[in-house]
């Protein structure tokens, strides 16, 4: 099972010494997920913090069924790093009409149902929690080849959770969890998501006991599972996103933008459709009475759709209901060719889900591009709190049309009005937010902890 | 060039249909469109999308047979989708000529999914960028000699499948059921020889045999496709399998028009299955078990839609096996009574008298009418079929035999909600038609509600006087004696201390409007009324005008009503080719005309001097009783289904009207019309006779004891 894809450690590694951290990283390059970076700068820094990483995570051709794969992610990632592609696969985004059993092709949304009604017998998490067998499996299976000192599995999905249970249960291995926006805060509905008592619950409760540190990627989160679990507070870890220092564009020698101006939007296509057209209409009625706009073009970049509706779907139907206004959409963007995309355009539009709870990884790219950023998000989001005091931020006002419209206008004036100084002032503001620092204290701070369990670190139970 | 062949259920996104065409066509495709939708109201927005050809797919069941309409109800809209689109014969060719096939939403995916296990060389996917994906693989262009290379030829089929079967692989074996082979009567042999070799292993068998079944349905050879699923169930030891695919080589069967090849041995294995879990007291899996045998007994194909049936022959014999089965035992014998008796009609109010039926008022209205009109009835008319809960109940026949072996209260609790409120109502419950309903009524107790049932003819040959409680039945009506000879043989509770009170009553017919002068041609007209059915066997009344012609070329045949459908069965399409077959010459020379369907039978009947009844099998023949009271010389065949029995048509009617074959038939004809004083004076008998007994001025009278007086004679 483990010989699907297994990219193999340099010659030059694992190196004598050297702890085994175990990364269930599902999602991990050259998957062209959203958390892809974050897991692949993860891995990079627990490896230069001495750790020699094995990265588990699903094979490549999984993801074409969903978001797709960007082979240019792998380049970036630390070449002592092994990889390990387990042959697993969601089913229910096929597509393949012919590996369909009959059930299905005569009740396709039934028979997923009934799929993820199963799942859930394995595990509460209803796409992947069928998932938990093979990975239990499979991180077994490599601790046998090779003792782990660590185990480090972020979610989603939250089966992973299991896997590392399973090694703490058997092996005593320890464990951390990066659970990024957490599992029991909802941050799309800002509320909670389950109550103790769920079988969610039982388990979230259950792991987190006794894993070593708990990352997640912004305040309010931490917030949460300080309240829900006071004894585990000091475990919680706040370890944001960042952004890659190349997907910035370079800004020294911008000057003003000239119209036609052209906004952007890059990212997953996840708001719903009720909230693009409410920032498309804002849009049409912001080239309707700013001059500057009259002729502007708003580029919509990013993935939309999984499975069969991948590339598609009603969001990109009623994205192209408004291409007289200027709007196009072009679908995703390597990640090699972002920052080119960045300095093409002249002002950013931030469409991101949620409220306190939610920051959105992309909100660090933005801030980082030296560009005038026009938000569509919730006024307490937590992307206000990391834009607030960014100069060319036009602030949050909701999904008002009027109120964005006149964002708009302002991020066109903003870049007609912004030389160097303010786009490098800009990329100031976001500097303390690269990426690889971020990361790079989390893995610190993740080896300080093994480090001070002695008991537990390297002690490895046969 | 690669063709494409998109199917969509419902109208697609046009902007990414569109790119994603020219994505395809830059890639060398020919892209199509089938689609389930109207198109007409987008199609000059779908044309915008570059698809080289749209096709409509049939958006209905208009002109399928009530078989296929209600398979289609029991389906989801995927299915329903395949069962419209498989019997478009354009939509068949460009699914042929696909190299992919693409389904643009859920409810295409399965007719896409049936396409591909036809059309081996073709991708199959679903949504557009997997299609576009699939182009870019090359996956879907492989072009057209791909199928002809990957598939064994019929020769080689033919000529060592005992052998080369073992070998295949499984997805070599399934392409090799394609419709080109089992065009080919030497492969359709060689796989019925295959999936009925004695070595070939269980777990091969019943797929390879469904497999080639669905080959040789689709390759229009049904009969082919029975026998090849009799033979792996032959050879197969699991009961629960072998039960399956016998049930499956009986449906399949059915096109072919005649009974079923495997139907005995399908019911004695369902049986015995159901006897098995029962005994294992597994009371859900024998009802489920029961629920596959009973109606395959009492298939339509063997018993309606013929001219003979066992059960008419030899109802104790035909039924042993049903009878002997202790499952059938506990459902039949399920007599659970009422806690209290009907209460006397009341005194002091009008009766409160609900009528009921399914979706078959036809023999209601003169019944209706006179309650409606009595100030001593309170009337209310209840269609179930009207009814969406009452006649989902009506129709659950597997949840009314789990009720009866207490494997589910469901059914009780839901009938109790649904129909209670009625019974709460009604002094008396007539229910007309002894069929789903009744089963239904008699879930429950009927409280103080007097409950009155009317069984024609028709459900004597179905199971469901087995499933009616009738110790809940006050009253059973029969319109004839050879009806109620023929329920009383097979079905248990009637025979038995539960039985409810019997009773004969004509049928309710205004027979006074007939009384009309006939056309001078009369005389040497013979009246068919109704044919409908092939019970009605109008070919015997061709051979009783043959008969008479051959003495006068004066006779011909006036036919009033539509024949029967050639859609509704395989039969139905056999006997209606037959029939025009005969009809064809007859019609070219005078001796027969066909009058279609006539809301105005009286007229008609004016034409007509001699009234035949051709029938197989009839209650009491209706338009006899009419054509009688019009003055036409009645000329009955003795029934075959009731000929053998004390009662039949000779005790229905006046012994001398009744007569054993065409020969006699046309002895009684030439007879009686020979001069016109004997014709007239005959019809005039016919007709005193039928207004004095079956007239509604007659009739009514035990309508009211029935239904009004708890049934009391006044």
């Amino acid at each position: 099972m483990l010989a699907s894809r297994t990219m193999p450690a340099p010659s030059d590694g694992p190196g004598r010494g050297r702890r085994h951290l175990l990364h269930v990283a599902i999602g991990f390059p050259p998957a062209a997920k959203s958390s892809t970076y974050r897991l692949r700068e993860t891995a990079n820094q627990m490896c230069a913090a001495g750790w020699d990483v094995t990265v588990v995570t699903i094979a490549r051709e999984s993801w074409e069924l969903e978001s797709g794969i960007d082979p240019s992610l792998l380049d970036g990632v630390d070449p002592r790093v092994r990889i390990v592609e387990l042959p697993l696969r969601r089913a229910d985004l096929e597509t393949d009409i012919r590996r369909f059993p009959e059930a299905r092709a005569a009740d396709p949304v039934g028979w997923v149902k009934k799929w993820r009604a199963r799942n859930q017998e394995s595990f509460p998490e209803p796409v992947f929690g069928g998932w938990r067998p093979a990975l239990e499996r499979a991180v077994l299976a490599l601790h046998r080849a090779r003792p782990v000192d660590l185990t480090l599995v972020t979610c989603t999905p939250y089966v992973t959770l299991s896997a590392a249970w399973t090694l703490w249960q058997q092996h005593r291995v320890p464990y951390a969890v990066d659970f990024r926006d957490g599992w029991s805060v909802d941050v799309v509905r800002s509320r909670t998501a389950f109550g103790p008592d769920s079988p969610e619950g039982r388990w979230e409760r259950k792991v987190l006991d006794e894993a070593l540190s708990l990352w997640v990627v912004n305040d309010p989160i931490a917030e949460h599972y300080r309240t829900r679990y006071p004894h585990l507070a000091d475990r919680v870890t706040v370890v944001r996103n960042g952004y890659d220092a190349d997907s910035t564009p370079d800004v020294t020698g911008r000057g003003a933008a000239k119209a036609p101006l052209t906004f952007g939007y890059l990212g997953m296509l996840s708001s719903t459709a009720g909230e693009w057209r409410a920032l498309l209409d804002a849009w049409r009625l912001a080239r309707s009475t700013e001059p500057l706009l009259a002729d502007a073009r708003f580029e919509v970049r990013g993935h939309s759709g999984f499975g069969a509706d991948r590339g598609g779907g009603p969001k990109v139907e009623l994205l192209r209901r408004y291409e007289d206004a200027g709007v196009h959409f072009g679908g995703p963007v390597h990640k090699a060719e972002v920052a080119g995309v960045y300095a093409r355009w002249d002002a950013l539009v931030l469409l991101v889900l949620g409220g306190r709870y939610m920051t959105s990884g992309k909100v660090y790219e933005y801030a980082a591009a030296g560009l005038p950023i026009v938000s569509a998000h919730a006024v307490d989001h937590d992307a206000s709190r990391v834009l607030a005091g960014h100069p060319l931020w036009t602030g949050a006002c909701g999904l008002d049309r009027d109120g964005l419209a006149a964002a708009f206008a302002h991020a066109a004036r903003l870049a007609v009005a912004s030389g160097p100084a303010e786009r490098l002032a800009a990329q100031a503001h976001a500097r303390r937010y690269a990426r690889s620092a971020l990361l790079a204290a989390g893995a610190r701070d993740l080896t300080a902890r093994m480090d001070r369990t002695p008991l537990l670190a390297g002690g490895h139970t046969p | 060039m690669t063709d494409i062949l998109l199917i969509a259920a419902q109208r697609p996104g046009l902007a990414v249909l569109t790119d994603a065409v020219g994505a395809l066509k830059e890639r060398g495709a020919t892209v199509r469109l089938a689609a389930a939708f109207d198109l007409d109201e987008d199609r000059a927005a779908l044309e915008r999308t570059g698809c080289d050809a749209l096709h409509q797919l049939p958006r209905g069941f208009h002109g399928r047979s009530s078989v296929v309409r209600r398979e289609a109800e029991r389906r989801g809209p995927g299915e329903q989708l395949w069962l419209r689109a498989a019997h478009d014969r354009a939509f068949r060719a460009l699914a042929r000529e696909a190299r992919l096939l693409v389904a643009l939403d859920a409810d295409a995916v399965y007719t896409v999914w049936r396409l591909a296990r036809r059309h081996r060389a073709a991708g199959a996917v679903h949504g557009l960028a997997p299609a576009v994906q699939a182009m870019r693989t090359g996956a879907a262009a492989s072009g057209a000699g791909r199928l002809r290379r990957t598939l064994p030829s019929p020769a080689l089929l033919a000529g060592d499948l005992r052998r080369a079967v073992r070998r295949l692989p499984g997805t070599l074996v399934r392409a090799a059921t394609v419709r080109r082979i089992m065009r080919h009567p030497a492969g359709a042999r060689a796989w019925r020889t295959a999936v009925a070799l004695p070595g070939l292993p269980a777990r091969w068998r019943a797929p390879l045999a469904r497999s080639a079944a669905e080959g040789m349905t689709w390759a229009g050879r049904p009969g082919g496709a029975a026998l090849t699923l009799l033979g792996a169930a032959r050879r197969t030891a699991a009961p629960e399998l072998r039960a399956a695919l016998l049930r499956e080589s009986a449906f399949a069967d059915l096109p072919t028009g005649r009974p079923p090849r495997a139907l005995d041995e399908a019911v004695t294995a369902w049986l015995g299955l159901a006897d098995r879990r029962l005994a294992d007291g597994d009371r859900v899996e024998a009802a489920t078990a029961l629920h596959h045998a009973l109606p395959l007994a009492f298939h339509r194909s063997v018993h309606i839609d013929q001219l003979t049936s066992p059960l008419a022959e030899d109802p104790a014999a035909y039924t042993r096996r049903l009878r002997d089965c202790r499952t059938f035992q506990a459902v039949t014998g399920t007599a659970r009574g009422r806690a209290q008796q009907a209460a006397p009609p009341p005194a002091d109010r009008p009766v409160r008298l609900l009528v009921l039926t399914n979706g078959n008022a036809n023999f209601l209205g003169l019944v209706l009418r006179h309650y409606a009109d009595r100030p001593d009835v309170e009337l209310r008319f209840l269609d179930v079929a009207e009814h969406k809960e009452l006649a989902r109940l009506a129709r659950s026949h597997w949840r009314i035999i789990a009720d009866r072996l207490d494997a589910r209260t469901w059914y009780r609790e839901h009938t109790e909600k649904h129909l209670r409120p009625y019974l709460d109502w009604a002094d008396t419950v007539f229910v007309d038609w002894c069929t789903g309903p009744v089963a239904m009524l008699t879930t429950i107790d009927p409280g103080t509600t007097r409950i009155v049932v009317r069984l024609h003819s028709y459900e004597a040959f179905t199971q469901w006087p087995l499933l009616a409680d009738f110790s809940r039945v006050d009253e059973l009506l029969f319109v004839a004696a050879h009806v109620r000879d023929l329920c009383t043989a097979y079905v248990p509770q009637l025979a038995g201390p539960s039985a409810p009170r019997m009773r004969l009553m004509h049928n309710a017919a205004d027979l006074s409007s007939f009384e009309r002068p006939k056309s001078p041609d009369a005389r040497f007209t013979l009246g068919l009324v109704g044919l409908v059915q092939i019970a009605k066997d109008p070919l015997w009344a061709l051979d009783v005008l043959d008969r008479v012609r051959a003495h006068d070329e004066r006779y011909r045949l006036l036919l009033v009503g539509d024949p029967m459908s050639p859609l509704t069965s395989g039969a139905a399409r056999n006997y209606r080719a037959a029939l025009e077959e005969r009809l064809a010459p007859l019609e070219r020379a005078g001796a027969v005309e066909r009058r279609g369907q006539t809301d105005d039978v009286p007229a008609a009947l004016t034409d007509i001097g001699v009234i035949l009844s051709s029938s197989v099998r009839e209650g009491c023949h209706l338009a006899v009783l009419e054509g009688a009271a019009s003055g036409a010389v009645p000329v009955v065949r003795d029934w075959p289904f009731a000929a053998g029995g004390v009662n039949g048509a000779r005790t229905v009617y006046p012994e001398e009207w009744v007569v054993p074959d065409p020969d006699a038939a046309a002895e009684r004809i030439l007879r009686l019309t020979s001069d016109v004083d004997r014709w007239q004076a005959a019809g005039a008998a016919a007709a005193k006779h039928a207004l004095s007994t079956w007239d509604w001025s007659v009739v009514w009278k035990d309508f009211d004891a029935a239904l009004l007086r708890g049934g009391q004679l006044s």
